[in-house]
């Protein structure tokens, strides 16, 4: 189990890395060929923006997992201790709320609430119409020898919207049931710098 | 009504220990679901469409420019340059101290990583000549401040996405009134010095300042790239940031070499002639070149770079969704024409924007709040007549004070980690250095000159588009 954990930390930072990679070294060639070369990549900017949308929407569940994201800790920190743990599964169910409200809204029927769409309804929407991206296409070769159309359809990109919250809601469930269990101690991280802090700590005390 | 729920679900949410991305996300969800008619689908699709913002795509590179610089070889160099130049005035080693975060804050934009990069150094250096702990410990924590303010600030960027002003005049009007306050600061330690008779050390000569100024040279370049390349016209911001990402990558690879391949291999051995240790150092970098790209440090800090980028963004995310509820609720508006009615001129209101920022500070990380506080505050400042960029330079400073004021100053946090005080010990060692920066937040507030003057005698006037 602890060996599939460590693969699986490692195939998301691997993932989180490559995408920050690339939008990097897309953007970078596009300035030196506009200026160098006088030419550049018309889908390029599209391509970088849809990166940037994977590397936040596949991050977050993975911030969740590492409890990277900000909160204010002061005011539950004064609580008793078992009133604290119930406040913390609290917020960790907040997230799974968030992200399922966000993936199919009408479970909000069972409250008489009228509600409708969702991520997974508005994927599979796109997925039946198949429309294009606006400057994105398929290198000719692939057209040619897989048929494909000419631009890459908008569902690709939209895919990691359903899927992103989907394991945001995840791993908020998983958050929740390790600060029942006492594996955990909440959800948040009080300050950005807490790791840069960890690794430096008392390094002046005398 | 709405309004005021909508607020204390997300203040309720926020002190129950949610996240802040969720207690503003679950808030604005709630919101659309309960009060309007709205598609879940288009709510889920703006998380999509909010990273697909222009100019916010120029904070992941300049995140991971600074992470590449962040590393405590560049705060030595530019510690050491620092000593060169002022050491030997009386106080001169918490001035030169002070003057290391301005130049590092050029390179990273972070405050806790200046403190800890420069403060981890330099304070140490502090304690051997003399000075007490509490002194120096307060230096550092407010000079570290100066992260955001001097550019490239990612808070910078955030503003200027959310109000449509353009990144590159928010950039160069934070020049001025960063010397101004990083100025004010040194003075305040100068007279202190006097007082008190504080050491200095000797004159270092010009050879030492050039040697020095020589390598801290490659990486203080950078910012004269972005600002350079921007004012030029050579590039938009968010290019200015993949090109300075690229540049620092390469810099701590293969001319610092902190870390990478060839870590610990001297640019010049001892006793070896020049030419021989530039074609040496030519064949190293094109052998190595491959490897540095896949090397484990380039690795981890592009996975430190994109925890940070995600953390961040997705405060900003859930934020602008926030912000667009509020103004599909138009309570901008109504906000704007009730202070309007109550007789505020622009003297009072920005007094109102500097209470309301500080106290928000207090809570909410700073791109957060600039996010929700921007689209309230922005329209009726157009109306009263503040300059947008005036108007940022000032959110700004606000946002530093809130870094360095208890109960939740992120620089407290980190100053009291590295030395091992207690928060209240680094809360009264930094108390005489705050009173200043609130003077600088005043002198900011009124001056609007100390900061429209450069962008706008370089790049012409700021054109309203966002009204």
């Amino acid at each position: 189990m602890q060996r599939v954990d460590n693969w699986v930390t490692r195939f998301e930072e691997g993932v989180l890395a490559f995408l920050l990679a690339a939008m990097t070294i897309v953007s970078f060639t596009q300035v030196v060929a506009r200026y160098g070369f006088n030419s550049g990549w018309t889908g390029a900017l599209e391509f970088t923006r849809i990166l940037f949308a994977w590397l936040i929407l596949f991050g977050m569940s993975y911030g969740v997992k590492i409890g990277s994201h900000l909160g204010v800790d002061a005011v539950i920190r004064l609580l008793p201790k078992r009133l604290f743990r119930a406040v913390a599964v609290f917020g960790a169910l907040c997230g799974v709320v968030y992200a399922g409200t966000l993936l199919y809204s009408e479970w909000l029927h069972i409250f008489g609430l009228n509600t409708r769409g969702g991520a997974i309804d508005y994927w599979s929407k796109m997925y039946k119409i198949g429309i294009g991206l606006d400057d994105l296409r398929y290198p000719d070769y692939v057209i040619e020898n897989f048929g494909t159309k000419e631009r890459v359809q908008r569902w690709i990109a939209y895919l990691i919207l359903p899927v992103g919250l989907a394991l945001f809601m995840f791993r908020c469930i998983q958050a929740a049931w390790q600060i029942i269990t006492g594996e955990r101690e909440m959800m948040i991280a009080a300050h950005e710098a807490e790791e840069l802090v960890a690794e430096n700590k008392d390094v002046l005390k005398d | 009504m709405e309004a005021a729920i909508l607020f204390i679900m997300v203040l309720g949410l926020l002190f129950l220990g949610v996240p802040i991305a969720i207690s503003l996300g679950l808030s604005s969800v709630m919101a659309i679901v309960f009060f309007s008619t709205d598609s879940i689908s288009s709510v889920a699709l703006q998380l999509f469409t909010a990273s697909q913002n222009y100019t916010l795509l120029a904070i992941p590179f300049f995140i991971l420019a600074s992470a590449f610089m962040s590393t405590g070889g560049v705060a030595r160099r530019i510690i050491r340059f620092a000593i060169a130049c002022v050491g030997h005035v009386r106080g001169g080693l918490a001035i030169a101290a002070v003057f290391s975060c301005m130049l590092f804050a050029a390179l990273s934009g972070s405050s806790p990583a200046t403190v800890v990069a420069i403060g981890t150094i330099a304070i140490a250096g502090m304690r051997q000549v003399g000075y007490t702990k509490e002194f120096a410990a307060g230096v550092i924590a407010n000079a570290g401040t100066l992260g955001i303010l001097i550019p490239p600030s990612i808070v910078m960027v955030v503003y200027a996405a959310a109000t449509d002003v353009s990144v590159g005049r928010m950039f160069l009007a934070g020049v001025i009134p960063g010397l101004v306050a990083g100025l004010m600061l040194m003075i305040a330690i100068y007279v202190n010095a006097r007082i008190k008779n504080m050491p200095k050390q000797p004159f270092a000569g010009i050879g030492e300042i050039s040697r020095a100024a020589g390598e801290a040279g490659f990486g203080l370049l950078l910012i004269v790239i972005i600002l350079g390349g921007i004012y030029g016209g050579v590039f938009t911001p968010t290019e200015a940031a993949a090109v300075a990402a690229v540049y620092s990558f390469l810099i701590a690879i293969f001319i610092y070499r902190d870390m990478g391949p060839l870590k610990d291999v001297p640019m010049r051995k001892d006793g070896e002639g020049l030419a021989s240790a530039i074609v040496r150092n030519i064949v190293l970098t094109v052998i190595y070149f491959v490897p540095g790209c896949f090397h484990k440090d380039t690795k981890k800090v592009l996975t430190d770079a994109a925890k940070t980028t995600i953390m961040l963004m997705f405060i900003i995310v859930n934020a602008m969704l926030f912000a667009h509820v509020l103004t599909s609720e138009r309570i901008p508006q109504a906000i704007t024409d009730w202070m309007i009615g109550a007789g505020f001129n622009w003297f009072t209101f920005l007094i109102a924007v500097n209470l309301l920022l500080l106290l928000g500070g207090q809570f909410m990380e700073p791109s957060g709040l600039l996010l929700i506080v921007a689209p309230v505050v922005f329209p009726i400042a157009i109306e009263l007549g503040v300059d947008p960029v005036h108007l940022g330079i000032i959110m700004v400073v606000n946002m530093e004070i809130g870094m360095i004021t208890p109960p939740i100053g992120l620089n407290l946090f980190v100053t009291s980690g590295i030395t091992g005080m207690s928060l209240i010990q680094v809360v009264r060692a930094s108390a005489p250095f705050v009173l200043i920066l609130f003077m600088f937040l005043i002198l900011v507030t009124y001056v609007p000159g100390l900061s429209t003057w450069l962008p706008y005698s370089l790049m012409g006037p700021e054109i309203i588009t966002n009204r």
